[in-house]
């Protein structure tokens, strides 16, 4: 199956993956991971290229979370290396320090800091030190203000700004946690189903907002949601039983068989 | 003669110590012994009628060390009457009757002493006080008449008064007895009574024997026996006889024997460590098992779990005293009666609680956590109202009491293994209902996705409350097993609380074999290490391992992993 | 409510007590009753109302160490969601160090007379002090262990599992393991710690008799400065970024290890302040009641200090101080009067704070914020809804 994605993208001989390396920003290469028997991941690989967005979709059990998982260092791989920007390592690392390179992720059942308010759901993203005694004697910078201010706007929560995040609705928690993840000024940001539970119009939204996040940092979006997908307009991913079963665009990828198939055979 | 011995004796393998011990009861009673037993003629029964009442007489003699003497000479003869008149003379029956000066055995009913003559043991008259004198004995003279009662056991008519006369023949290892113990090996027609007695000789020949062939003999009868005893035996040889500079081969085959003994008894040491631990284990796994399904199935803390099997104790007490009128003690019975109805009661209380605390707690096991420990304190204070702060005594039934003991000194207690059977039992039992039945596949399924089988029609509050109900009967009828082997008081579950706990911990949440497992290894390392390090810090040492490991393994041996996990 | 300091451009630590309005009531409290209490026991006549008695002063001493306890555990569970039923071990270390101590000062008044060696080490035939007894004969070093062993027990402990995420009730139940291995290890008399009996027949500290009523009052005030200092302390922490991030870890670990935090060292920080905390409470407490022995090492004993703090309310620091003086008063009050009631009370109590009083008594006195909290209350029966939910959908 992964035979088609290497030919896709072009990394058959080596040359070409030294080059394809060179310009990702994330490279996952023969993943495999197994809970209790079961292949979670089947010797996935596929590559993002800087400032790109990427939509990846695929039939549940596909293995999307727990790609997520591995390259947010939630879950060790039995084999394969994931590469951020072609040289880190991040199997040897761990949640925290991952976040730290400049990887965000949103997960699927939005996480927010519940008994915080949504100021401080950003002030505790913003990017910054991370360490237990700056954090001790930390004090709000006029900087950091104006930068929490203007994620405000930008997720569309300027009034709920003292609201406890508890209060919001389920589309504001996933803009809030959208929201943090921009505080935290990722390079990369993984973003797990957005839309699951929205309107409508909060979908459109959202697309919009992914599409202005990605102008200045590469994405790659977790979703089931074929319309949302097609707003998104960009490249798609297809997994399937833990490895990749399609890549190209929507309408490229929605023409090969064997996608149909799977999704047609279930 | 005695002399001669006395220079035998100087002459035989003993260290200064043993010298010295030698010396000093030659000086006292035993010394005569050994004179007296080498002139002891080979029949039994020597004593005529005339002699034995004779020589009874001169047990009345004013001076302690005659009196000995006398009873050494009658000790030594073996005659079969001789017995009950000097353990008459040591339980102080033994009188001289004023009338005819003759000794008789007298035992008192209300003020009328009924006499018995000592030498054709009928009934001989009847007195007061007034007509006797009892004759006078001392703690020098009880220690004499206890040794000789034991030479005189040596030759009883029955089999169970010689074992045991040869069994502390053994213990004290005295070279004086080996004349009357060689007789008495003559008689012996027991064959197993009979081997006994020839290591018991062999052990005596040991210290006694002179020349290398009898050394290098009785060394060899030693070798091929397992016990402490003998282990003893052999090394005290083996530094006397270095000390003393025997022959290089009595030497050498003396060791050799000793570690030969020493290798077989760490064999025996090491299987009766993991008999000890396996029942530990089975103890741990009573106690755990039940919590393994609350725990582990449920993903509830019941912290109350203690007093379950506290109060299924308590259950096997009152149905113990509720039948008590109409059972004999020691029946089985009133056990047999009492697993159900510990599972029902304790089941019962669980099921209450779960409906009036632990439904309303659900996804907030700490909370859960402080709540079931306040029913524990309730409970226990209850139990404590109602029954008093006391131990209550539960009878062991028949079938239950004694042990199997091996001569390597294992001794296996038949209610440690009733308790292992009964446990295997058990785990049996519940994942045959867990796998096999209708409740189990319900409970399953309800753990595994709440709202889906709350949408195939199955009650989940319902399987709830029966899950917590089973976890907490099985509790009670662990409760019914360790009120045989602990004290049936208020705290009982106290001391099983953590355990249990750490049981199901070790073993992994949600896996019954788990905590089987998980059981039985913490049993059994905790029993290796007591030997080393003394129970209190062994069972520190496994606290502190089982802390280390669950940084390792935080969610245990057997966890499951994956995505599902997760929450 | 008004935020103090953004209307008043205030440094933070007067802006964040001006906003903690239990917090200044405690503090007023505090400062009260460490003028009111000691007068009213040394100068006020025994003939007059306002007499303390010496007994009081020292119960109500006894109950400040308690407050302290309970401020050290509210400060992990309340706002890290750490349950920790080991703190009782916390809190008897800090109490064996000023024990040592008070032992080291009886000298040769002992029962055996022997200069250097305590009378229990006589008793037991031991020619020379232990080495780890070396240096408690002075009371600087005695105070700095009281706070270190603790601590570094806290860390040591606290690294070993906040590093492998052991979390949740694994975390409770091991605390417990901790405390039940240490409770086993004081009851052997080979650790020259008095064995079963404990330290005790203290006679001064600092050259004060501890039976003087001057040195009952002086550890009175000592109680309440250090429940004061200890509870600013815990405000600052609690009121800080890093305090933020307690909460957050709290609420949704995984989010804040994402967000770029390493959780086990905010973690291991707070267990750490806390357990120092619990030290002090232990180094104050043992003067106040004359023994320290290894019954406070019981777990269960550590499961009581979680319920002072549930009953006052947890998370709020003030809360768990009014818990202590409740649940204490209550104990007090009913091991004098009906003892047999005493559990029933205190299971009783238990169940209903967890099943009817989530918030504690402070959640249910409007004046400290309860309508919001009732808002917390409303949403916290949406989230367990959710959670129930969920459970089923996941797996």
């Amino acid at each position: 199956m992964s035979e088609a994605a290497v030919i896709e993208t072009g990394a058959s001989d080596e040359p070409q993956v030294k080059s394809a390396r060179a310009e990702t920003i994330l490279y996952v290469d023969g993943v495999s991971v197994t809970f209790d028997g079961f292949r979670a991941l089947n010797n996935l690989s596929f590559y993002v290229e800087p400032g790109e967005l990427r939509a990846i979709i695929g039939p549940n059990g596909a293995g999307k979370t727990t790609m997520m998982d591995i390259i947010t260092g939630k879950t060790r791989p039995d084999t394969g290396d994931v590469l951020f920007k072609s040289e880190i390592d991040l199997t040897k690392m761990d949640e925290a320090e991952i976040a730290n390179l400049g990887i965000g992720r949103k997960f699927q059942k939005p996480t927010v800091f519940e008994s915080h308010t949504v100021f401080d759901n950003l002030l505790l993203a913003c990017s910054g030190g991370r360490g237990v005694f700056q954090a001790l004697f930390h004090r709000l910078s006029d900087a950091e203000k104006i930068r929490i201010e203007k994620t405000l706007i930008t997720i569309m929560l300027e009034d709920k700004r003292d609201e406890m995040a508890a209060n919001l609705s389920h589309g504001q928690k996933q803009w809030l946690e959208i929201g943090m993840l921009l505080m935290q000024e990722p390079e990369l940001l993984l973003v797990d189903e957005p839309v699951a539970g929205m309107t409508d119009s909060e979908t459109e939204e959202t697309a919009k907002l992914l599409r202005s996040i990605a102008k200045d940092r590469s994405v790659v979006v977790v979703e089931h949601d074929m319309e949302f997908v097609r707003d998104l307009d960009c490249k798609v991913t297809v997994l399937h039983e833990g490895s990749v079963l399609a890549e190209g665009r929507l309408d490229h990828v929605q023409k090969d068989p064997r996608v149909i198939e799977v999704y047609l055979g279930r | 003669m005695r002399n001669d011995i006395l220079s035998v004796l100087r002459r035989s393998p003993f260290s200064m110590c043993k010298m010295h011990e030698i010396a000093t009861r030659v000086m006292g009673a035993l010394g005569f012994v050994v004179v007296l037993a080498a002139f002891v003629p080979d029949t039994a029964q020597a004593f005529s009628d005339e002699e034995l009442r004779n020589i009874a007489e001169q047990l009345d003699d004013k001076s302690a060390t005659k009196k000995v003497a006398v009873i050494e000479e009658m000790a030594a003869d073996g005659d079969p009457r001789v017995a009950p008149i000097l353990k008459a003379m040591l339980d102080g029956d033994l009188y001289v009757r004023d009338s005819d000066e003759h000794v008789v055995i007298a035992t008192k009913k209300g003020k009328v002493y009924t006499h018995i003559d000592i030498v054709s043991g009928e009934v001989a008259g009847e007195s007061s006080s007034k007509e006797l004198s009892k004759i006078k004995i001392n703690n020098r003279l009880r220690g004499a008449l206890r040794d000789a009662l034991a030479t005189l056991n040596l030759f009883s008519p029955d089999l169970a008064v010689r074992s045991a006369a040869v069994e502390q023949i053994m213990d004290a290892r005295d070279p004086a007895m080996l004349p009357l113990l060689l007789r008495a090996i003559d008689r012996e027609e027991d064959e197993t009574l009979l081997a006994r007695m020839q290591l018991a000789e062999a052990t005596m020949a040991l210290a006694a024997g002179e020349t290398t062939d009898e050394r290098l003999a009785a060394i060899a009868v030693l070798a091929s026996e397992t016990t402490p005893q003998i282990r003893a035996v052999l090394s005290q040889f083996v530094s006397s006889a270095e000390a003393e500079g025997y022959q290089p081969e009595v030497v050498a085959a003396a060791k050799d024997a000793l570690a030969s003994v020493e290798r077989r008894l760490s064999t025996w040491q090491t299987v009766g460590d993991v008999y000890r631990g396996i029942s530990l284990g089975s103890v741990l796994l009573l106690a755990a098992v039940g919590l393994a399904i609350t725990f582990g199935v449920m993903g509830v803390i019941n912290m109350a779990h203690g007093e379950m099997i506290m109060i299924g104790a308590y259950t096997t007490f009152v149905v113990q005293q509720a039948l008590a009128p109409f059972l004999s003690s020691g029946s089985a019975w009133s056990l047999a009666i009492s697993v159900p109805a510990a599972f029902l009661v304790a089941g019962a209380v669980g099921v209450v609680i779960e409906r009036c605390v632990i439904r309303f707690l659900y996804g907030r096991p700490l909370e859960t956590l402080l709540a079931t420990w306040g029913v524990s304190l309730v409970l226990q204070q209850a139990i404590r109202s109602i029954f008093g702060a006391t131990n209550q005594q539960v009878t062991a039934p028949d079938f239950m009491s004694g042990a199997i003991e091996f001569s390597t000194g294992l001794v296996l207690t038949y209610n440690r293994l009733w308790i292992i059977l009964f446990s295997v039992i058990v785990v049996a039992g519940i994942a045959a209902v867990l796998r096999y039945t209708a409740f189990g596949l319900q409970m399953r399924a309800v753990t595994q996705n709440r709202r889906m089988a709350g949408s195939v029609g199955i009650r989940t509050g319902y399987v709830d409350a029966l899950t917590f109900g089973l976890g907490s009967g099985i509790a009670g009828i662990a409760g019914v097993a360790l009120s045989q082997i602990s004290n049936v008081s208020p705290n009982l579950g106290q001391t099983y609380i953590i355990d249990s706990f750490m049981v199901v911990v070790f073993g992994g949440v949600g896996n019954l074999w788990g905590t089987v497992l998980g059981a039985f290894s913490l049993g059994i390392v905790n029993k290796f290490l007591e030997p080393m390090a003394g129970a209190v810090l062994a069972k520190i040492f496994v606290l502190i391992a089982l802390i280390l490991f669950i940084q390792k393994r935080p969610k245990g041996l057997f966890a499951l992993k994956g995505r599902a996990v997760e929450a | 409510m008004t935020d103090y300091r953004q209307k008043y451009k205030m440094t933070p630590v007067v802006g964040w007590l001006l906003n903690d309005r239990g917090g200044m009531t405690l503090l007023a409290i505090l400062i009260a009753a460490a003028i009111l209490v000691p007068v009213g026991n040394l100068l006020v006549p025994e003939s007059s109302a306002f007499h303390v008695p010496t007994w009081m002063v020292s119960l109500l001493g006894k109950y400040l160490c308690y407050a302290l306890l309970a401020l050290s555990v509210d400060l992990i569970w309340g706002f890290c969601g750490i349950l920790s039923l080991g703190h009782g071990a916390f809190f008897a270390l800090g109490g064996y160090a000023m024990g040592m101590y008070l032992m080291r000062q009886i000298g040769d008044r002992g029962v055996y007379g022997d200069p250097i060696l305590p009378d229990f080490m006589v008793f037991l035939n031991w020619k020379e002090l232990p080495w780890y007894w070396y240096g408690f004969d002075m009371f600087w070093f005695a105070i700095v262990m009281a706070m270190f062993v603790p601590g570094l027990l806290a860390f040591v402990f606290g690294f070993l599992a906040f590093r492998s995420r052991v979390t949740g009730v694994y975390l409770s139940i091991i605390t417990q393991a901790m405390t039940y291995a240490l409770l086993l290890a004081f009851f052997r008399n080979d650790m020259g710690f008095g064995g079963n009996n404990g330290l005790t027949d203290f006679k001064d500290l600092l050259g004060f008799s501890l039976q003087s009523d001057g040195t009952r009052a002086g550890l009175f005030v000592a109680s309440c400065v250090f429940l004061g200092l200890c509870y600013i302390v815990a405000r600052g922490i609690t009121q800080s970024r890093l305090g933020k991030v307690l909460i957050a870890i709290r609420d949704a670990e995984s989010r804040v290890r994402f967000t770029g935090y390493r959780v086990e060292y905010y973690k291991l920080f707070v267990f750490t302040v806390s357990a120092v905390m619990a030290g002090i409470a232990g180094a104050l407490y043992v003067p106040q009641v004359g023994i320290i022995n290894p019954g406070e090492f019981a777990p269960a004993l550590s499961i009581e200090i979680v319920i002072w703090v549930a009953v006052g309310g947890r998370g709020t620091l003030y809360g768990a101080v009014l818990g202590a003086f409740i649940v204490n008063y209550a104990k007090t009050f009913f091991t004098g009067v009906m003892p047999d009631f005493w559990l029933f009370f205190l299971g009783g109590l238990f169940i209903a704070v967890t099943l009817f009083l989530p918030k504690g008594v402070i959640g249910a006195v409007p004046a400290f914020g309860a309508a919001d909290r009732q808002s917390l209350f409303t949403t916290w029966r949406k989230r367990v809804a959710e959670r129930r939910a969920n459970e089923g959908g996941k797996a």
